[in-house]
């Protein structure tokens, strides 16, 4: 295969599962081009729902980073996805025109979100805080977050949450695109979406991402080896935020409000569910685990006898996951068709 | 005069309502090293165990202790057949519990639905003393919670048991090789963890209205207990850690609204964390 | 010739117990330092001081000139002190190679240069073969060897090994000796070497710093040594010959 022998028998260390980027390169390209395909080929519902999930798997995304790659447990993804998702709302409602309002609420958000958590990171990480504890931070930021934006409500519009306009955006002086349609917010969503895929997988297979991984891999040793490794972790965590942050941006356009639900323990939780079960270790598979996964609770949830049981088996699920299945559905389909892996490690 | 004695009496009995709902993860963390984030559904499992009890006409006391011993019991086996295959790796323990924490809370949404319900306090009203009326529940309560802290305190460091656990604790090779059963000694910490968890759960009870996630409220307080008491200091790190958090609570609460408190409190507790994050009692 | 690394009254008190007092020290550029004592004088807790693991209570360190009492550890291996530690730590899950090339990224060399870098080092520590082998499934000496490389790859100036025999067959113990005099001559590293095995020690043939309840008892080569009435009675609770 082709691409395998570019990476040859220099096996990424990004990737701690061995010679199979070629392999996850060509999924990417089934995964994508199946989700460009649909609009095509269908309407209705799913043209109009999926941007959603995408966007939720770009949330999921930004938890691989912290999680499967720097091995730094988080329960405040949802945090920094509410702070882009309240961000952008609050733009688009002061703002004076509909237009280019768009542009500065998604910079508000991503902008928003990534300052708080490279504040955050470089505060813990650089005292050296224990990951343990740092879990326990995230958890308490979530919560935080949840009764800010549920409390100040004359701003945030407090239990009922704030409404979004869908966007508009403006492409040269001449040309603008509505957002008000299906289609053309899929194929905005998929534009934003594949690139970032493309980027941050680059960037994980790179020099950053091996040194990431080797922090996770041996703390001491990399310390040892005179890695500024708070600096690594603080990038990292703000990488994460700063793509959550986007992700809750456009999820507000799109969904048309903000609301607490986007915050709060039990929407980090969902999260780290997502990557659990679709594979930590790999963007693609959280990716189209947290698609899988939340179709599949939308789907369920409409179904009376089996809406109550969904977050249980869910929660079983789960477990079952990081007992048996540290990879999730990433690993499972990378043991039917992949290659002898090397370096496999937690 | 009366706002200070009030202040005083409140943050007195908050930090000794709040101690005794972290006891259970005091106990666990501090001994075992296990996060237990299914700590506050352990909680609202002794706190619907103890509604369920008394709704079927178990007095108040039994049905607290049963629960307590029910909660335990769960705990043991979901130490015995899951949690005890990772103890050397504490972010699995850490999910795991925070899946248990999942599955518990929708099996209790699946069983006693998802209402509000109320356990009638066994003691109503309040207590005069010459300066302040104080919540005569809330007091026993307190009082329950001092005794048994110390009261576990007391075997953990006078006796033949709590000898063992702490010489398990400080070197389970050794301990091994002197034929102390580290499984066995694992087991009994993470089970009565967990039925302090319930007993607790089940004696606040009356003071909240009970919901599948009431248990929640207290976990990510009681962690912040625990680490800024000292991880591992069971008496005067507990207590101690108790008052920061409750303390604080009160304080701020007297100038904003209770979430603005919480909020703050968390803040400020973060802030602890990464100043001085082997909390502010160290050592033995 | 300047010293590469200098202490001067290096001291460690911990709550009471004295792991290492006023222990002044010099080390120059290329210089294979042995330093020997029974268990409990202080060894590691030097060392450790000098990498910036443990703190002195008392005393001061230089290297290249430079005081680093007070840097961090990430600092001190940036200026050039690699450590290894008793227990190899290396990177299990990745190969060998991976391993090597980890370790250089620091450097921030172009991919080329950094190819041939870790090719090079692993003929150096004797891993050729081993190169697509995860860590975790070498030998306890290749894994050693493995951790030196790290230290190679991160281009480091002073080499302090703890215990790098520990565990090895004859014949390992042998090709480490090779290896640490070549470091030396070849690329002018100096060495630090904490060890317990008294022929290896021999073979190597170089100075000897002896520790004893964390305090500087002898230096000397090591017929000197051996002949020393003190040092026969720290070790072996006589004054007579053996």
């Amino acid at each position: 295969m082709t691409m395998q022998v570019q990476h040859g028998g220099h096996v990424a260390a990004a990737s701690s599962r061995g010679g199979w980027m070629g392999g996850e390169d060509l999924a990417a390209m089934v995964v994508f081009g199946l989700l460009a395909a649909i609009p095509l080929v269908t309407s209705g519902y799913a043209v109009y729902i999926l941007p959603q999930y995408m966007l939720l798997g770009l949330l999921a995304m930004s938890l691989v980073i912290l999680w499967g790659y720097g091995g730094i447990v988080s329960f405040g993804q949802a945090a920094f996805f509410a702070i882009g998702a309240y961000a952008m709302g609050l733009v688009m409602k002061h703002a004076a025109l509909p237009i280019n309002s768009a542009y500065l609420g998604i910079l508000a958000g991503v902008a928003g979100a990534a300052l708080v958590s490279l504040l955050i990171g470089h505060f813990l990480f650089s005292a050296g805080v224990r990951s343990t504890y740092f879990v326990v931070a995230t958890l308490a930021l979530s919560i935080i977050v949840e009764q800010t934006v549920k409390s100040f409500s004359d701003i945030t519009g407090g239990w009922n949450g704030l409404y979004v306009d869908r966007m508009t955006l403006t492409l040269g002086p001449l040309v603008q695109l509505s957002l008000f349609d299906d289609m053309p917010m899929y194929y905005t969503v998929l534009a934003v979406v594949v690139p970032i895929y493309v980027a941050v997988a680059a960037l994980m297979r790179a020099r950053f991402g091996k040194i990431v991984v080797g922090i996770r891999e041996n703390e001491d040793r990399m310390l040892a080896l005179g890695f500024n490794v708070p600096a690594y972790k603080t990038l990292a965590f703000g990488l994460s935020g700063l793509l959550a942050g986007l992700a809750g941006a456009l999820y507000a356009t799109h969904a048309s409000f903000a609301h607490p639900s986007n915050a709060g323990v039990l929407f980090s939780t969902q999260v780290v569910i997502w990557v659990a079960i679709g594979g930590r270790h790999s963007l693609l598979g959280a990716f189209a685990g947290a698609i899988v996964v939340a179709s599949l609770s939308n789907y369920l949830s409409s179904i009376e006898a089996i809406q109550e049981y969904w977050p249980l088996v869910q929660g079983l699920v789960f477990i079952a996951v990081i007992v048996l299945f540290r990879n999730g559905l990433a690993g499972v389909v990378e043991s039917l068709f992949g290659k002898k892996r090397h370096g496999r490690a937690a | 005069m009366e706002t200070v004695v009030s202040v005083f009496a409140d943050t007195i009995l908050i930090t000794l309502v709040l101690a005794f709902a972290a006891f259970g993860l005091a106990i666990i963390y501090g001994l075992i090293g296990v996060i237990n984030m299914g700590h506050g559904a352990m909680l609202t499992l002794g706190a619907y165990f103890t509604w369920w009890s008394t709704q079927h006409g178990v007095p108040f006391v039994p049905s607290v202790l049963l629960s307590a011993i029910a909660v335990g019991a769960v705990g043991l086996a979901f130490e015995h057949i899951i949690i005890r295959h990772f103890y050397n790796r504490p972010f699995d323990t850490l999910l795991l519990t925070w899946a248990f924490f999942l599955v518990t809370t929708e099996v209790i949404k699946i069983v006693f639905g998802t209402d509000f319900r109320n356990v009638p306090s066994p003691v109503d009203g309040a207590i005069d003393l010459e300066i302040y009326r104080v919540p005569a529940y809330k007091t026993i309560v307190g009082a329950v919670s001092i005794s048994i802290i110390a009261g576990t305190a007391l075997v953990f460091f006078k006796t033949a048991l709590g000898i063992k656990i702490r010489a398990m604790i400080q070197n389970r090779e050794v301990a091994s090789l002197l034929g102390l059963n580290i499984a066995v000694m694992y087991k009994l910490v993470f089970a009565f963890g967990a039925f302090m968890a319930g007993l607790a759960g089940g004696l606040i009870a009356p003071m909240y209205s009970i919901d599948p996630y009431m248990g929640n409220t207290f976990l990510v307080r009681s962690f912040f207990v625990v680490i800024i008491g000292g991880v591992g200091q069971l008496l005067a790190g507990t207590l101690f850690g108790s008052f920061a958090i409750g303390g604080l609570e009160t304080v701020l609460a007297l100038f904003s609204d209770q979430v603005i408190a919480q909020i703050a409190v968390f803040f400020i507790a973060v802030l602890i964390l990464r100043f001085r994050p082997q909390g502010v009692f160290t050592g033995r | 010739m300047a010293a590469l690394l200098r202490t001067e009254g290096l001291t460690k008190h911990f709550r009471g117990l004295v792991a290492v007092e006023d222990l002044s020290f010099a080390l120059a550029k290329g210089e294979v330092r042995c330093v020997i004592g029974p268990n409990g004088s202080g060894k590691t807790t030097f060392i450790s001081m000098i990498s910036g693991h443990v703190e002195p209570t008392a005393g001061r360190i230089w290297f290249k000139e430079r005081e680093i009492t007070r840097l961090s550890v990430v600092r001190r291996a940036q200026v050039g002190i690699g450590r290894k530690f008793q227990t190899p730590s290396v990177f299990e899950g990745l190969s060998a190679l991976q391993n090597l090339e980890l370790a250089g990224l620091r450097l921030a060399k172009p991919r080329a240069e950094r190819m041939r870098a870790s090719e090079s080092i692993l003929e150096t520590i004797r891993l050729v073969e081993q190169r697509d082998t995860p860590a975790q499934f070498l030998s306890h000496g290749q894994r050693q060897w493995l951790e030196i490389g790290l230290l190679l790859a991160n281009e480091v100036e002073l080499l302090l090994l703890d215990e790098p025999t520990a565990g090895m067959t004859a014949e390992e113990t042998a090709a480490t000796g090779q290896l640490v005099q070549h470091l030396a001559a070849d690329r002018s590293l100096s060495v630090i070497i904490i060890e317990h095995d008294i022929n290896f020690i021999r073979e190597l043939k170089a100075p000897i710093t002896i520790l004893h309840l964390g305090r500087l008892l002898r230096e000397g080569s090591y017929d000197e040594i051996a002949e020393d009435a003190q040092v026969r009675q720290v070790y072996l609770g006589t004054t007579g010959h053996a």
